[in-house]
C-alpha cells in the first residue's frame, strides 16, 4: 500500500512539477503571482484535446504545439499588458491576473463549451505491473516527459543567453538594465516561457484529467503550493516542490479521508509560509 | 475638474442619506433588493478596505469572516433555537475572535504571502465546513428559519437593517481615518519598518485593523444568512466575491472612506446590466473591466475625479508603473 | 554631562552569515553629549544604530538604556522609551503629506500625543525648524532629496526623544543647509537631547561632537575627542591607507 502510494506520489508529483515550474519562474523573476497561469494550463490542455479529437494525434506529440501557442500568448500578455503595471502594488497585479484568468476562461467557454472533456488515447487504461506495483503507461510517459522538460528548462536557464539575462534581471533589476539588458523584452520572454511550460503541463494532464474552462483556479492553487514548498524561481525548487506535493497528497490520502485533504494541505502550506518561507530547497535561483 | 467644496459635499451626502431612508416608500421590491445588495457589497468592501486599503494587507481570505458569521447565525438559530439578534451579536464576536486568532500567525507575512495564506485559511475553513454535515449540513447547506411577515415587510426590514450596518461601518471607518489608529495604519502601509521605528506597535494595530474588518464582515454574513435563509460553504466562502470586492475598491478608491460605496454602486450597476443581457459573457466582461480599471484608474474614481479626467493623468499613471 | 552613561552596549556583534558587520563593540553614551560615529563605508555604523533601535536583531551582546536592558526589543518599544532615529536611506511615508509624516512622529514614540490637532501643531513647529515651512501640504513623493532628509529629521525630532540617533542626515545637503542643521542639532542638544550621530561630512561631525567613536570593519578602533581622533594613526590608516599614515608619521618625526 505504502509503496504504491509513494510510487503514485512520484508519478503525480511529476505533473505538479510541470504545473508549478512556470508559475514559480514568473513569481521569482518578476514578483508577479500570475493567477492566469491556471488558464494557460487549461488552454494547453484544450489545444491538445482539439488536436487529439479532430486530427487524432497523440497528446504527447502535440505537446510542442501547445507550448508554442502558449509561448506567444504569454509573451504578448506580458509585453502589451503586464509590463505596464508591473510596478504597481500587489493588490493591483493580483486582481489584474485574476481578471485575465476569468477572461481567458470565458473565451475558452465560448470556444469549447462547458462540457467536461478529456484526451484519453487508446492505451490510457493500461499499464504494467512490476513486483506488485502498478505502473500505468500514461503516468510513466508523463513522468519521463516531465523529467525531460525539467532538464530542458534547466539548460535554458543555465546555458542560453536568454536564460542568463533572465537570471541577471531577477537578481538585480537595475544592474541588468545598466549592462544593457532589455528588461521589458526579457520579462516578456520569461512570461512566454512560463506560459509554454503551462501549455506543456496542460498537454500532459489532458489524458488523465477531465478538463473544463474553469479548472484554472484549482490548478493555480496547486502551482502556488509547489512554488511555496519548493522555493521560488529555481528548477530544483520546483522539482522538489512538485514531488513533495505529490507525495504528501498520495501518502496523506492513506491516513486522512479525502474530505479534509485540501484543508490539511492548506494548513501545512500556511505553516511552511510562516516557518520556512524560503521553501524546501531554500535558495533563490540556480 | 469637479472640485467639490467640503460644505457642498456634506450637503450632497445628507441628501443622499435622506433619499436612502425614504427610498423604500417609493420603490418596488426589485429596486429595494438591488439597493440592499449594493449596500451589502459596500459593507464587505469597506471591511476589506480597512485591512487592505488602509493597512496594506491584501486579505484575499476575508470571506472567512463572512462565512463564519453566516454559519454562527445559522447554527445558533437552527440548532440552538436562539433568535436572530443575539445570534448576530455572537457572529460579531466570532468575527473579532477569528481575526485575532488567524491574525497573530498570518499578519507577520508580507505582500503576496499574506494574501495567499489568508486565502488558504479561508479555503481550509470552507472545506472543513463542507464536511461538518451533522452540525450544519456540510456541503449541502443549511436552511434558516424564515422571518415572519409579508415579503414586502421582510424586504423593508432587511433594507433598513443592512443600511444601518452600512452607516455604522462607514461612520467607524471615517472616525478611524481621522484618528491615531487610521494614521498608524496608513503609516504601516506606507513603510512598515519606519512605522515600527517611530513607535507604532505594528502587530497590535494590524490585528486591530483585521478585527474591525472581521467584525463588519461577519455581521454582514450574519445578516445575509438570515436574509437569504439558505447558506452553503461554496457561496459564503466564495473567493470570487473577494475578487469583486477588490475590483470595487479599485473602482472607488482604496484607502478612502466613501470609495467602497461608490465602487459598489458602479460595480453592481454594471453587473445588473451585464447579467441581464450578456449572461454568457459576464465573466469575460468582468475580466476586461478589471483589466481596464487596473490600467486606467488604479487609484480609483475618487482620485480620478480629484485629479481631472485628462488623458495626461492617465498616461502619467501608466508611465509610473511601467517596467 | 552626567557620568552615568544613559546608553551602553557591551560585546555588540551583528553577523550576516559569515560577514561580521559588528564585532564585539563596546560603547557608552552619556546624557547630554553629542557622540559622533565615523568610519569608512561598510564599517558597521548604520548597523550599530539599527541594532540599538531594534530594527536589526542583535547576534550577540547586550544594550542597556538607563540601566535597563533593551536588547532584542521591538523598535516601537525602544521608540516608546525615548530613542528615535533617522534612516540613512530615508523612509518617508508615501501617500501622505509632509505634515502628516511629521505628525506620525508626534502621535507615537515617547510623547505619544493623543489629540490629532496637538500632533499637527507640534509637527508644524518642527517643520518650521528644518526650514520646510510652506511645504506642509505637499505629498512627500514630490519633495526632493534634501527636503526628504530634513523631513526625516523633523519626524524624529517631533518625538522629543531623550536620545536621537542620526544616520548621515547631512548627506545631500548644501553647505548652507549643513550649517543650519548643525545649528539645529546643537540647539536641541542644549535643550537636553542626547545625540548619537553618524556622518561622513567631517567638518560637520568634528564640529559638533563632544566625543567620537571610530569603527572599521565592524570593530571600534578608536575613541576620544575630535582632536585626539584626528591625530590617531589607526584612524588615519583606516581612511587613507597604511602607506599614507606611515608617511605622515615619518614626516612628523622628521620634524623633531
Amino acid at each position: 500500500m505504502l509503496f504504491q502510494a509513494i510510487l503514485n506520489g512520484i508519478l503525480f508529483g511529476a505533473v505538479y512539477v510541470c504545473i508549478g515550474m512556470g508559475f514559480s519562474l514568473v513569481w521569482g523573476v518578476m514578483n508577479i503571482i500570475n493567477l492566469a497561469h491556471g488558464s494557460f494550463i487549461m488552454l494547453g490542455a484544450y489545444i491538445t484535446y482539439t488536436l487529439f479529437t479532430y486530427l487524432k494525434i497523440d497528446p504527447f506529440l502535440t505537446l510542442p504545439i501547445s507550448m508554442l501557442a502558449l509561448y506567444f500568448i504569454g509573451y504578448a500578455s506580458q509585453k502589451y499588458l503586464l509590463n505596464y503595471i508591473i510596478r504597481a502594488s500587489i493588490f493591483i497585479t493580483l486582481t489584474f491576473t485574476f481578471g485575465l484568468q476569468i477572461l481567458i476562461a470565458n473565451v475558452a467557454l465560448l470556444i469549447w463549451s462547458a462540457d467536461f472533456k478529456s484526451a484519453a488515447p487508446g492505451y490510457s487504461g493500461e499499464g504494467i505491473v512490476l513486483g506488485g506495483l502498478v505502473l500505468p503507461y500514461i503516468r510513466c510517459a508523463i513522468f519521463i516527459v516531465a523529467l525531460i522538460l525539467t532538464y530542458l528548462f534547466y539548460l535554458l536557464m543555465a546555458r542560453t543567453k536568454t536564460g542568463k539575462a533572465i537570471n541577471a534581471t531577477a537578481l538585480n533589476l537595475e544592474g541588468a538594465k545598466t549592462v544593457g539588458v532589455d528588461v521589458a523584452e526579457i520579462y516578456a520572454r520569461t512570461m512566454g516561457i512560463s506560459a509554454a511550460l503551462g501549455g506543456a503541463a496542460g498537454a500532459l494532464i489532458s489524458p488523465i484529467m477531465t478538463i473544463n474552462p474553469f479548472i484554472g483556479g484549482h490548478l493555480v492553487g496547486k502551482a502556488f503550493v509547489v512554488a511555496i514548498l519548493g522555493g521560488l524561481g529555481g528548477t530544483m525548487g520546483s522539482f522538489a516542490g512538485g514531488m513533495a506535493l505529490g507525495l504528501a497528497e498520495q501518502v496523506g490520502s492513506l491516513f486522512f479521508s479525502s474530505g479534509y485533504q485540501e484543508a490539511i494541505g492548506f494548513i501545512v502550506l500556511v505553516l511552511v509560509l510562516i516557518f520556512r518561507p524560503q521553501g524546501i530547497v531554500g535558495k533563490r535561483f540556480y | 475638474m469637479i472640485k467639490l467644496q467640503n460644505r457642498t459635499y456634506k450637503i450632497i451626502l445628507l441628501i443622499a442619506l435622506l433619499v436612502c431612508i425614504l427610498f423604500p416608500s417609493i420603490a418596488s421590491g426589485f429596486w429595494i433588493r438591488l439597493l440592499t445588495s449594493i449596500f451589502l457589497y459596500a459593507i464587505l468592501a469597506q471591511g476589506l478596505n480597512i485591512i487592505a486599503g488602509f493597512t496594506g494587507y491584501a486579505a484575499f481570505g476575508n470571506m472567512i469572516f463572512f462565512g463564519l458569521g453566516a454559519y454562527t447565525v445559522g447554527i445558533l438559530m437552527v440548532k440552538a433555537g436562539i433568535s436572530f439578534f443575539p445570534s448576530l451579536i455572537a457572529a460579531a464576536a466570532v468575527g473579532i475572535i477569528v481575526a485575532i486568532l488567524i491574525g497573530l500567525p498570518l499578519l507577520r507575512l508580507k505582500g503576496h504571502y499574506f494574501a495567499l495564506a489568508s486565502l488558504g485559511a479561508a479555503e481550509a475553513v470552507r472545506q472543513i465546513m463542507d464536511n461538518l454535515i451533522g452540525l450544519c449540513g456540510g456541503a449541502m447547506g443549511l436552511t434558516l428559519p424564515q422571518m415572519a411577515g409579508k415579503p414586502a415587510q421582510v424586504n423593508l426590514y432587511f433594507y433598513y437593517l443592512i443600511f444601518s450596518l452600512l452607516l455604522i461601518s462607514f461612520a467607524a471607518t471615517y472616525a478611524i481615518s481621522k484618528n491615531r489608529l487610521g494614521y498608524a495604519l496608513k503609516a504601516i502601509k506606507a513603510n512598515e519598518e519606519a512605522a515600527d521605528a517611530m513607535g507604532i506597535n505594528t502587530t497590535l494595530y494590524k490585528i486591530v485593523a483585521w478585527a474591525i474588518s472581521g467584525l463588519f464582515t461577519a455581521m454582514a454574513g450574519a445578516i445575509h444568512a438570515y436574509w437569504f435563509t439558505f447558506i452553503e460553504p461554496a457561496t459564503v466562502f466564495d473567493v470570487m466575491i473577494v475578487v469583486k470586492l477588490f475590483v470595487i475598491l479599485l473602482l472607488g478608491g482604496a484607502g478612502t472612506v466613501m470609495g467602497p460605496l461608490y465602487g459598489a454602486f458602479i460595480f453592481e450597476g454594471i453587473s445588473e446590466i451585464v447579467w441581464s443581457r450578456f449572461l454568457n459573457l459576464h465573466m469575460g466582461i468582468l475580466g476586461i473591466l478589471v483589466i481596464l480599471i487596473v490600467f486606467f484608474i488604479p487609484n480609483g474614481l475618487i482620485d480620478m475625479v480629484r485629479r481631472g479626467f485628462r488623458l495626461k493623468t492617465i498616461l502619467d499613471t501608466i508611465r509610473e508603473e511601467k517596467v | 554631562m552626567t557620568r552615568e552613561p544613559i546608553l551602553t552596549g557591551t560585546n555588540v556583534s551583528k553577523h550576516f552569515g559569515a560577514l561580521k558587520a559588528l564585532d564585539d563593540v563596546h560603547f557608552e553614551l552619556y546624557g547630554g553629549e553629542i557622540l559622533g560615529i565615523i568610519g569608512p563605508n561598510g564599517a558597521g555604523k548604520t548597523t550599530l544604530l539599527s541594532v540599538i533601535n531594534g530594527t536589526l536583531p542583535i547576534t550577540r551582546g547586550r544594550i542597556f538604556l538607563k540601566g535597563k536592558e533593551i536588547t532584542g526589543l521591538r523598535p516601537f518599544r525602544i521608540a516608546e522609551r525615548g530613542v528615535s532615529r533617522t534612516f540613512q536611506i530615508v523612509k518617508p511615508f508615501p501617500g501622505m503629506t509632509a505634515l502628516e509624516n511629521v505628525a506620525i512622529g508626534a502621535l507615537f514614540g515617547r510623547e505619544r500625543e493623543k489629540k490629532m490637532s496637538r500632533a499637527m501643531e507640534k509637527a508644524a513647529e518642527t517643520i518650521g525648524k528644518v526650514a520646510l515651512k510652506g511645504k506642509e501640504n505637499i505629498l512627500v513623493e514630490k519633495l526632493n532629496v534634501s527636503e526628504r532628509k530634513r523631513l526625516e529629521l523633523a519626524r524624529a525630532l517631533t518625538q522629543d526623544p531623550e536620545i536621537l540617533l542620526l544616520d548621515e542626515v547631512m548627506a545631500g545637503l548644501t553647505l548652507r543647509e549643513i550649517e543650519d542643521i548643525m545649528a539645529l542639532i546643537q540647539e536641541v542638544n542644549r535643550g537636553g537631547m542626547t545625540i548619537m550621530v553618524i556622518e561622513h561630512v567631517m567638518k560637520a561631525i568634528m564640529g559638533i561632537s563632544n566625543r567620537i567613536i571610530v569603527l572599521h570593519h565592524g570593530q571600534k578602533i578608536a575613541e576620544g575627542t575630535p582632536d585626539e581622533i584626528s591625530e590617531n594613526r589607526q584612524v588615519i590608516a583606516a581612511y587613507l591607507g597604511e602607506r599614507y599614515s606611515k608617511k605622515l608619521e615619518e614626516t612628523s618625526h622628521a620634524g623633531d
